[in-house]
């Protein structure tokens, strides 16, 4: 029976979903602090899986250490690039702001290229490679690893921006940069650490989905699409919301794909972003947009 | 007279190529109240964002307790006790009335209850409306949040923009009665009005800014010069 797959399809499509879920709440970390959307973050990923590939393989260091420091490097990254190249133009209209970002992207995209070329590359897993068997449904490890993963970086990051005190500088950056900047927030400050933060969770996203899926310089567009995908379908700036629009995207695309026609895994992202943006801007969970008074 | 808490010399300031300020010199005393007057694009915002950091100046010196502060950034000006009510006002729309008052004292450590209580008896308005949401309310009471929020970290120099501006007349009036009562619980304060009744009434020292140069007029007192000759003095 065919539809005996589904509970099959559901579980690789939670591993993938979760996934672009962890893409998508990296980039709602930036744009919750600087209401920009990083559209160079797919990029970022990636360049966190290879940074990660160059000290585990290239230098032979133990994976949790490379990992470490690949997050450390782009944090320093993300950090860098709002202080080099997005305060110059901190004023200029916010499409200069995304275009910036996804030049950025392209920097990295091509900095991989010319090290890596086409080649694929896969990081070794760290962990033993198994699967729990539930009845019918195989789980594999990589599936709980991800999940653990992704469902305990959301909950540090519903605490820290729901219940401390950072959570409402946070908001209070976001709903008028000026007004935290007369309270005496060092806002430059503020949107670099944040632009660290959202690079560094786009590491570790782009580390996991490098031990499923193989490596390519390329690989970075793609991750930008189902995260924002993700975003959009969530709601913007909502952390829950990305969570559940990255699960539900990862499962449609498995299920369309699989029950319609396999093309759908790669236009599920296209196709969710074009019908929410057309019929419900707000996503599933998102508020309505900041009105600046 | 004692020594000036805060003084500016020779500021000069502008944007990109355009030059608003010609070299400003000013003095505010301690618990006194300094008005700037001027007509509009003469750059009295532009000063008042010059002395809390938000405008860099070309040139000049801003001392604050015989520190220099010119060309420090915002967030450090803060610190040491010059702070600003916008004319934008700049509130958090979608917090509270309470949750904006308690961002006023985000930098400081340790408990903001006192502060909190000293505002809310100062402004009983607020009181009434502490867990209401910002975007809801009227713009007098957004100016006494934004007032009420600057307040909370208890600053040396407080500058007010414009506080009268586009507000109704019994808001004015409150206005005018709460910046009164500040000064005669000792804030010094630099106030932009155009609103010179206003001014007239709360301050104790005038300045004029004409194209970006000020003027003392030191026989500005209410009742001691005709309103009709201050217009004159600012516009003409
Ligand atoms: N951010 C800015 N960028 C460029 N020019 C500016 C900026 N802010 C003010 N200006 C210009 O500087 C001049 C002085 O402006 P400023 O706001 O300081 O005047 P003001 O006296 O406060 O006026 P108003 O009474 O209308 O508030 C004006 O010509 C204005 O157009
Ligand atoms: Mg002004």
């Amino acid at each position: 029976m065919l539809l005996m797959m589904a509970p099959q399809l559901v579980v690789s499509g939670v591993t993938t979903g979760m996934l672009y879920a962890l893409i998508g709440l990296s980039m709602t970390v930036v744009y919750r602090t600087t209401t920009i959307v990083n559209f160079g973050q797919g990029d970022m990923a990636t360049a966190g899986a290879y940074a990660t590939l160059v000290f585990a393989v290239g230098l032979g260091l133990n994976f949790g250490v490379a990992v470490v420091l690949a997050i450390g490097v782009l944090f320093a990254l993300g950090y860098v690039v709002q202080r080099a190249l997005l305060r110059p133009i901190a004023n200029a209209p916010h499409l200069a702001l995304a275009m910036m970002a996804l030049a950025v992207g392209y920097a990295l995209r091509g900095g991989a290229r010319l090290e890596w070329g086409n080649q694929f590359m896969t990081l070794p897993r760290p962990y033993p490679q198994g699967a729990l068997a539930l009845g019918q449904v195989v789980i594999p490890t990589d599936t709980l690893v991800i999940v653990g993963f992704v469902l305990l970086l959301l909950l540090i990051l519903l605490v820290v921006f729901q219940a401390t005190p950072l959570g409402r500088l946070t908001q209070a950056v976001f709903q008028s940069p000026r007004g935290a900047a007369l309270v005496g927030i060092n806002l430059d400050a503020f949107h670099a650490v944040a632009w660290g933060v959202g690079a560094a969770l786009g590491a570790i996203g782009g580390v996991l989905l490098a031990i499923i899926v193989p490596l390519t310089p390329d690989l970075g567009e793609w991750v930008l699409v189902q995260g924002f995908a993700a975003m959009a379908l969530g709601g913007f700036g909502s952390l829950g919301g990305v969570v559940v629009g990255g699960l539900l995207l990862g499962i449609l695309e498995k299920l369309l794909g699989f029950y319609v026609n396999s093309m759908f895994i790669d236009i599920t992202g296209y196709l969710i972003t074009v019908v929410v943006l057309l019929v419900r801007p707000q996503g599933l969970f998102g508020r309505r947009m900041i009105v600046r008074v | 007279m004692p020594e000036p808490l805060l003084t500016a010399r020779g500021i000069t300031a502008g944007y990109g190529s355009q030059q608003v300020l010609f070299g400003i010199d000013l003095d505010v005393y301690p618990s006194q109240t300094l008005a700037l007057l001027g007509a509009n694009g003469t750059g009295k915002s532009t000063m008042l964002n010059t002395l809390s950091g938000f405008v860099r100046p070309w040139s000049g010196s801003l001392r604050l307790d015989n520190e220099e502060l010119a060309g420090k950034p915002a967030h450090r000006i803060f610190r040491r006790g010059i702070v600003q009510v916008s004319q934008g006002r700049d509130l958090f729309p979608d917090m509270t009335v309470e949750e904006n008052l308690r961002l006023g004292a985000a930098i400081r450590r340790g408990p903001v209850g006192q502060l909190l209580d000293n505002v809310f008896g100062s402004f009983p308005r607020l009181a009434e409306r502490r867990a209401q949401q910002v975007r809801l309310m009227s713009g007098g009471e957004q100016q006494m949040l934004a007032i009420g929020r600057a307040l909370m970290s208890q600053p040396k120099v407080l500058l007010l923009d414009e506080p009268s501006g586009g507000l109704a007349p019994a808001f004015v009036r409150e206005i005018a009665t709460i910046i009164g009562v500040l000064r005669s619980t000792g804030v010094t304060m630099v106030l932009v009005e155009q609103n010179i009744k206003l001014a007239l009434k709360v301050a104790d020292r005038f300045l004029i800014l004409r194209d970006g140069r000020a003027f003392e007029r030191s026989d500005m007192r209410e009742g001691a010069i005709s309103e009709e000759e201050i217009v004159r003095s600012i516009y003409l």
